[in-house]
């Protein structure tokens, strides 16, 4: 009997689980992934677009009115000089987190279940960064002298203070949004090929294979491509911790009650990933039932998702209780009233939502029902939502509104232009987002392809495995080579080869059905002695860097030097400008006081690292490169999707157009054509 | 290799301390050393109590916070299903199985209560309105029951994961390992919690005016980066005693080494976090702590740690080949394990020598004499269980494994 999907996640000892279901060949990937992309609009998608673009256009009718009127149109006052405008800011940067943890952390850690819902959640981040960037930029009202926060040579002489928190913010947000849009491009590469490659018109192919650059999944460009992708996840992950770390420290470095406490950091990491978690949750429900992912994006990964909310959630009620605690410990009465006036003075109401929101509903989490219950995930991923955004409300107002002195006490209420700016950010959040899912592909996937059993160079279809259909069993395939050619969908046979024009030609292509005879494949040309040479996949194939006997990337070092460089830089900046260009006392620190740089030397260094990995896979890939003699070939656009080739080029001393083309027919090629160059 | 699963499995010989082998004699050494140690620290200690009690409290909370590190270590491998450490995971029961052991070597320090910690004096409320204050905390009543329960609850915890998973040699029972990984969160939320308070009360209440937020997670830091320092060392020893050595791959040195280098790098960034908001801050109740350690030659202690905890190792494990060889990642091991030692030092210390660095002969003693118990124990237990979990239904995994 088959079993239900619940019922596959009861694996009591897990093995290796199966994370993508029903079995799918790579070519039913690229189908069912493709497809959004490439089908009509369907009518659920305008379901979701028109009310976004309405909110939308809120956003732009309260920014305006406010740019117009200034922000006495919030309801700020003295002393609550930060409310929404602030919360909403840290509400959507700690949302922007769980894409990067999602890509580069789970990466890092081996979870190759983050496959099918990494794309989408590095999508979600960059959106979720723009609407926290709106915030800072029109909190002040006067969004002409916004510039001001950049380091810019300016006719006034004037600098920005590196020593203030909020300015560590404007790095920290622009460039993690920067290492956002990298690391997602960089992961788009490959799939932007493959719609290149399945494009039907003209203008199709030319949008998206301008953005391609010129990929043709060659093993030399993956190896370097997966050297940048490790580099920029291991960049990013002490970026996303430094994000909102930064963004704790504009509360943290002051002295106020209940904002200064040395637990800050950690604590809005655990929020942040606990928040974007919830908000990707969300987001996966919605998108697998409107495209029918439902075998890509699987209960199992809802499970993963749950069980890491329950612990950042945890994470938080940690954070929480220390608070509380340490507010009596430290006898300081000031602290102390700060946590009790949260618990039980005028914004009770918005501390206890906070409390259920975070700590107490995602206690639910323990039980697997509820782990893989799709109404309960998405009612409480909304429900922590909510959560998360009072939590943020809560820090900021009860901490200002009750000031040192009860004289300047005062109490917030939002206007309706607040609510309407939370609104519109909202509705700017789902626009791209629906823009997103209509125009690139939402999952990734050549990387959602690794994960399958077939990808592995070493597996081979048992008797008691189905082989997957538009798979070609390899045993068979080498049992009967002549017979191989008809069975690709294009046929190319090998009889063409011994009548070669005589004109100058750039190689041969042979096409082999499985990683596996790719691999085994490429042992014996590389054991032949050539050099001149390449293997082309659709996704890296585990391994294969060796079996080419390639050598290891020098990417590394080349983001070392990058983000070595990008640390002297912000350092020598910050020196410059606070001991010799513009030296002042600030908070009773010397003229250069070293700890203060600390943030924004990391932050530059990690952009410059960054940049390096990114132009150094593209340089050592040799991309772009839109023309190239491989993309003559028909057969070869299925590069990007299914199929696997090595191509050998006629200027290798070893290159003879007949005795190479048998040799790759010998080692089980499919196929085998000549290129002209 | 999902397929190779049902295929390789260790054969126990591979996996044991065959006899008339060297590490059969630790124990035996260890103990011995304890044993000088012990008698150093008695005949100094008299002349000196209050130097012993401070040494003794160091390297007590040194070998515990390793044993709560490997702790940690085990139920987030249980908790997140980690298939490929399984072959390490018995070096880290082993290392916790001597949280009982230690809970023994505390006992000295409650006799050394109102030498270490100046809250217990009796009349130190008297004229301290903060004390005052704290004094519904910090009682020693209290703090004695605090402490029995969180020995209590680890020696509870290390002894039913210990016993499970050596069960499970005998019986082969998968369920075992669905049992364990059913209690691993419930177990971390009870490790968390009290961890938090036995650093509160063991380390910052010796300055009683001092509190951070963050305490508790620095000493999770430490403890962690302390652990597999700790497993790094002893993988490579073990690989050249010519134990394991068929087991234990580059491919486990690799992810080991990229364990170290990522936790201490979270351990800078916990610990810079505290310090740079106290700093910036600038507010005396909190600054206390840090002055005490930036003057002086405390001050010297605080840069070095900066170094050799944080920007030494940060460029020296970077690289790929230093933790793929056994030799390069032991040095990095051993030299953090020793940075751990200093961090806790450079903690306690300055309550006891506020003048400045005062290294003492008892702090070698104590050294000695607890570790010696430590390493003889937890040796000791070596030699009776199988160095990795036999019958773990997911070994062979673990054993295969290789990094992308």
């Amino acid at each position: 009997m088959p079993q239900t999907e619940a019922e596959q996640l009861d694996n009591p000892v897990a093995g290796h689980p199966t994370l993508i279901l029903r079995s799918p060949d790579f070519h039913s990937i690229t189908e069912v992934v493709a497809g959004p992309v490439e089908r009509r609009t369907p009518i659920g998608w305008w379901l979701f677009f028109i009310p976004s673009v309405a909110l939308l256009g809120l956003l732009g009718v309260a920014v305006s009115w406010l740019f117009w009127e200034g922000i006495g149109i919030w309801g700020l006052n003295v002393p609550v000089g930060w409310a929404w405008d602030i919360t909403n800011f840290v509400f959507w940067v700690g949302i922007g987190h769980a894409g990067t943890l999602i890509s580069a952390i789970l990466f890092l850690f081996r979870q190759k279940w983050r496959t099918s819902i990494n794309r989408s959640a590095e999508a979600m981040t960059i959106f979720a960064v723009m609407c926290a960037m709106i915030f800072p930029g029109i909190h002040i009202g006067r969004v002409w002298v916004a510039y001001w926060m950049f380091p810019l040579p300016n006719q006034m002489d004037m600098w920005p203070n590196f020593r203030s928190p909020l300015l560590w913010d404007v790095f920290a947000v622009s460039i993690y949004g920067t290492v956002s849009v990298l690391f997602f491009y960089v992961g788009l590469i490959p799939d932007l090929a493959t719609i290149r490659d399945r494009a039907k018109t003209g203008t199709r192919k030319l949008v998206y294979g301008i953005f391609a650059l010129g990929w043709r999944g060659s093993a030399r460009q993956w190896q370097h491509y997966e050297s940048a992708y490790l580099l920029l996840a291991a960049l990013a992950t002490p970026l996303v911790l430094s994000v909102h770390s930064i963004v704790s420290m504009d509360f943290a470095v002051s002295l106020l009650p209940g904002w200064h406490t040395t637990v800050f950091p950690p604590y809005f990491v655990a929020g942040a990933i606990f928040s974007g978690f919830a908000m990707v949750l969300t987001l996966m429900v919605i998108c697998r039932k409107v495209f029918r992912f439902e075998h890509i994006i699987t209960l199992r990964h809802f499970d993963y998702m749950a069980k890491i909310m329950l612990v950042t959630g945890s994470m938080v009620g940690y954070a929480y209780a220390t608070e509380f605690f340490t507010a009596w410990y430290s006898g300081n009465p000031y602290e102390l009233y700060a946590f009790l006036n949260r618990a039980v003075g005028p914004y009770a109401w918005a501390y206890w939502i906070m409390v259920t929101c975070n700590v107490i509903s995602p206690q639910v989490f323990w039980f697997k029902k509820a782990r893989t219950s799709i109404p309960i995930l998405f009612v409480l991923s909304i429900v922590i939502n909510i959560g998360m955004w009072f939590e943020r409300f809560v820090i900021i107002v009860t901490s200002l509104h009750r000031d040192f002195l009860p004289s300047s006490w005062g109490y917030f209420s939002p206007t309706i232009w607040d609510v309407a700016c939370l609104l519109g950010s909202f509705g700017l959040f789902f626009t791209m987002f629906c823009l997103f899912v209509r125009f690139l592909p939402m999952v990734a996937t050549a990387e959602v392809k690794t994960v399958l059993p077939q990808a592995d160079p070493h597996w081979q279809p048992g008797p008691e495995r189905e082989i997957p259909k538009g798979q070609i069993n390899a045993r068979q395939v080498a049992a009967a080579p002549g017979d191989a050619g008809a069975r690709s969908r294009w046929s190319f046979q090998m009889p063409l080869i011994p009548r070669l024009p005589k004109g100058p030609y750039y190689g041969i292509l042979g096409e082999f059905a499985t990683p596996a005879d790719l691999y085994h494949a490429c042992e014996r040309v590389r054991d032949a002695g050539f050099t001149r040479w390449d293997a082309h996949s659709p996704f890296p194939v585990h391994g294969l860097s060796r079996a080419m006997g390639l050598r290891r990337s020098t990417l590394p070092w080349i983001v070392l030097v990058m983000g070595l460089m990008g640390a002297a830089v912000g350092f020598v900046l910050q020196w410059w400008v606070h001991a010799s260009a513009y030296p002042l006392v600030i908070s009773g620190k010397p003229y250069f006081a070293w700890p203060a740089t600390v943030p924004i030397t990391f932050e530059v260094a990690v952009l410059f690292g960054a940049l390096g990995a990114v132009f150094g896979m593209l340089g050592l890939g040799q991309l772009p490169m839109h023309h190239h003699p491989l993309f003559r070939s028909k057969v070869f656009e299925r590069v990007t999707d299914d199929a696997f080739f090595i191509s050998i080029e006629s200027w290798d001393p070893r290159f003879d157009p007949s005795a190479t083309g048998k040799l790759l027919e010998s080692l089980g090629a499919r196929s085998v054509e000549l290129l002209e160059s | 290799m999902i397929h190779e699963r049902d295929h390789v499995a260790l054969r126990p010989e591979q996996a044991t301390i065959p006899p008339g082998h060297p590490w059969n004699r630790i124990p035996v050494i260890a103990g011995v050393c304890a044993l000088l140690g012990a008698v150093a620290c008695a005949i100094l200690g008299a002349a000196n109590p209050k130097q012993f009690f401070f040494s003794w409290l160091v390297s007590c909370l040194f070998f515990l916070s390793l044993a709560l590190g490997a702790l940690f270590f085990v139920l987030i491998q249980y908790a997140a299903q980690g298939g490929w450490g399984i072959v390490l995971r018995r070096i880290g029961e082993t290392t916790f199985a001597t949280l009982p052991v230690m809970a023994a070597l505390f006992l000295p320090v409650l006799l050394g209560l109102h030498d270490l910690y100046s809250w217990t004096v009796p009349g130190a409320a008297e004229h301290d309105a903060l004390l005052r204050w704290k004094a519904p905390y910090l009682n020693v009543p209290f703090f004695l029951i605090r402490a029995a329960v969180y020995f209590g609850s680890w020696s509870f915890i290390a002894i039913l994961y210990y016993r499970g998973s050596c069960g499970q040699d005998v019986t082969g029972d998968p369920g075992v390992s669905a049992r364990l990984r059913r209690l691993a969160g419930p177990a971390i939320i009870v490790l968390a919690v009290t961890q938090t308070f036995a650093s509160i009360d063991w380390i910052m209440s010796l300055t009683p005016h001092w509190y951070s937020t963050i305490f508790g997670v620095y000493f999770f830091a430490g403890s962690f980066v302390g652990f597999i320092a700790l497993l790094s060392v002893v993988m490579v020893a073990m690989r050249r005693a010519g134990l394991l050595d068929t087991v234990i791959s580059a491919e486990h040195l690799h992810d080991i080494g990229k364990l170290l280098f990522g936790f201490m790098a979270f351990w800078a960034y916990i610990a810079f976090s505290q310090f740079f908001l106290m700093w910036y801050a600038n507010l005396p109740e909190e600054t206390i702590w840090y002055k005490a350690r930036m003057e002086g030659s405390w001050m010297t202690v605080s840069l070095f740690l900066m170094a050799g905890h944080f920007v030494a190792p940060f460029f020296y494990l970077m690289g790929r080949r230093v933790k793929r060889k056994g030799a390069t990642l032991a040095v990095g091991g051993a030299w953090l394990l020793a940075m751990h030692f200093v961090d806790l030092y450079w903690q306690v210390m300055p309550t006891l020598h506020p003048e400045g660095l005062r290294p003492s002969a008892l702090d070698v003693a104590a050294l000695v004499a607890v570790g010696g118990c430590f390493v003889a124990a937890a040796s000791w237990l070596m030699r009776r269980q199988a160095l990795v979990p036999l019958r773990d239904p997911r070994l062979a995994e673990s054993v295969a494994f290789e990094n992308v």
